[in-house]
């Protein structure tokens, strides 16, 4: 799959691990790889910001095309965030469509969750 | 627009976009990648979904799409303003809210339905220096908030970095097209040029039906010459043009008297020997682009003890240019045919030039001139000029012997 996320399969789920390459416009690359793993049949899609230093201006803007992308395809939830992009993340709209878990343990354990429109 | 609530969070997240939107800018990357990254920047700092910046083309009122997110593809869809829009958008000069009553908008015209079918909500225009420039078009932000008045200033800030970014790669842009412009029209001008000036050469050289050749032979061997001598570039491309042209002047000679066999009588002596003076003449009123023309076409029959023609001058009364021409010009009429003569051999044209040494050729132009013909004997010289135009074979043992005795 094209793209240079990397990303870990587990059952119906799949973890890609945004890192700081999100905070360039190569990272819109991430868009492709959620669109394409929902393609295949993946149900749930945890993007892991645990080794993302400080999601910037750019960084939320793919986020935000990625929502708008797989809208009513799926569900994309977050995991790993530091406390200082949760900020960024509320303040810019995010949290508000997109759940967000501690760790992608948690997030790929619950059994529920959806995109923005059943939050 | 609502009024200003900020956290320190959402400073702080501003700030590093500011930051980071002037390093992107500075950056030494390819201008689509800046403008792009420039986009998701403001679009990520409003959250706003959709996004386009347009390009705004002064000659034709257009504004071209050069970066995008979100929005469906929009190329051949077109926005035109008229000048007084954009004198008016130039006046105006701030963000603006598409859905509000602001007066810029009505000047939009069609442009307006346009933006909002794309889905735009905020316009910024990047204007420099009293110049529009371009625009940035934001949809509504995604989280649903209004854009408050503090977001219309940071958007205008932003705008402006941008702008400055889109003005440097117009600039830059428009000094490419000129200079490729000017490159392509200087070259058509230098290549009509020389076509020009061979054209003259090969026209002298046809009033002679021996002499065929003989310009541009004078003018390869003055150009090694003087490239031997250390002239620069620019010399050594003045003397060559000066070899072409050194016998311009004999347009205007009877060309029964050039071709004559037997001795000409005093009056066609006279009349061929006004050729550097008339070919001064013509010459002096051309601007060439190298100095020197016109008086190493005039003195390249005078000889330097005071003998030569027409002006009697003598060794450095003598331009150099004219002394190198005035030495490689009867080289090359001693080493053809003539009509009153067959040629002379390499050896017989040598002694000439040691018998004339210092009466009718300056050692200072002699020295350089054998050297020329030495390292092209041996070999030294990638393009040998001299050498191979001459009618028989020269190994180093025969030149050495030619060569013997000669003043060093």
């Amino acid at each position: 799959m094209a793209g240079r996320h990397k990303h870990r399969e587990t059952g119906t789920s799949v973890v890609i691990y945004a890192d700081n390459y999100i905070n360039d416009i190569e990272g819109e690359k991430l868009e492709e790889m959620c669109d394409a793993f929902l393609e295949k049949g993946f149900k749930k899609i945890v993007i892991d910001f645990s080794g993302t230093d400080l999601v910037n201006s750019i960084g939320v803007s793919i986020l935000i095309g990625i929502i708008e992308k797989i809208k009513g395809k799926g569900a994309v939830v977050f995991s790993g965030l530091k406390d200082v992009n949760f900020q960024i993340f509320h303040i810019v709209g995010l949290t508000r469509h997109i759940r967000v878990y501690n760790n992608e343990e948690d997030a790929l354990k619950e059994g529920a969750c959806a995109d923005g429109a059943s939050l | 627009m609502s009024g200003v609530d900020l956290s320190l969070e959402r400073l702080l997240f501003n700030l590093n976009t500011l930051a980071e939107l002037g390093e992107e800018i500075t950056s030494p990357k390819d201008f689509t990648r800046v403008v792009k990254s420039s986009l998701y920047m403001v679009m990520g700092t409003f959250s706003a979904s959709k996004g386009i910046v347009f390009q705004y083309d002064q000659s034709d009122g257009l504004f071209t799409q050069i970066a995008s997110k979100g929005l469906l593809d929009v190329r051949g869809a077109g926005l035109k303003i008229s000048k007084d829009a954009a004198t008016a958008i130039i006046r105006n000069n701030k963000p603006i809210d598409l859905k509000s009553a602001d007066p810029v908008i009505a000047h939009l015209g069609p442009g307006r339905e346009f933006l909002e079918r794309l889905g735009a909500r905020v316009l910024a225009f990047l204007i420099v220096k009293d110049e529009l420039l371009g625009l940035i078009a934001m949809s509504d932000k995604f989280s649903g908030e209004d854009y408050t008045l503090y977001d219309y200033q940071l958007l205008s800030v932003m705008a402006q970095h941008i702008s400055f970014s889109l003005h440097s790669h117009t600039l830059l842009m428009r000094l490419m097209y000129r200079y490729n412009e000017n490159k392509g029209l200087y070259e058509n001008l230098r290549r009509i040029y020389y076509d020009t000036i061979h054209a003259f050469a090969a026209a002298i050289d046809a009033k002679d039906a021996y002499t065929k050749g003989h310009s541009h032979r004078v003018s390869s061997y003055s150009a090694a010459v003087a490239r031997e001598m250390g002239w620069t570039a620019d010399d050594i491309e003045g003397i060559r043009i000066s070899g072409l042209l050194h016998d311009i002047g004999k347009i205007a000679v009877d060309k029964s008297i050039i071709n004559k066999a037997s001795p000409l009588t005093s009056n066609e002596c006279k009349e061929l020997n006004s050729h550097p003076v008339i070919g001064y003449e013509i010459l002096s009123r051309i601007k060439f682009p190298w100095k020197g023309i016109p008086m190493m076409t005039r003195n390249h029959h005078e000889k330097v003890d005071g003998s030569g023609y027409p002006d009697r001058l003598k060794k450095n009364d003598i331009p150099l240019g004219a002394r190198i021409m005035a030495l490689v010009d009867a080289f090359d009429a001693m080493t053809t045919d003539r009509p009153y003569r067959p040629r002379l051999s390499f050896k017989e044209a040598i002694d000439e030039v040691k018998d004339h040494y210092n009466r009718q050729f300056d050692p200072e132009v002699v020295r350089p001139f054998i050297s020329v013909i030495r390292k092209e004997v041996l070999a030294e010289v990638e393009n040998p000029t001299i050498v191979p135009l001459m009618h028989e074979h020269l190994d180093p043992v025969t030149l050495s012997r030619i060569l013997d005795g000669f003043p060093r």
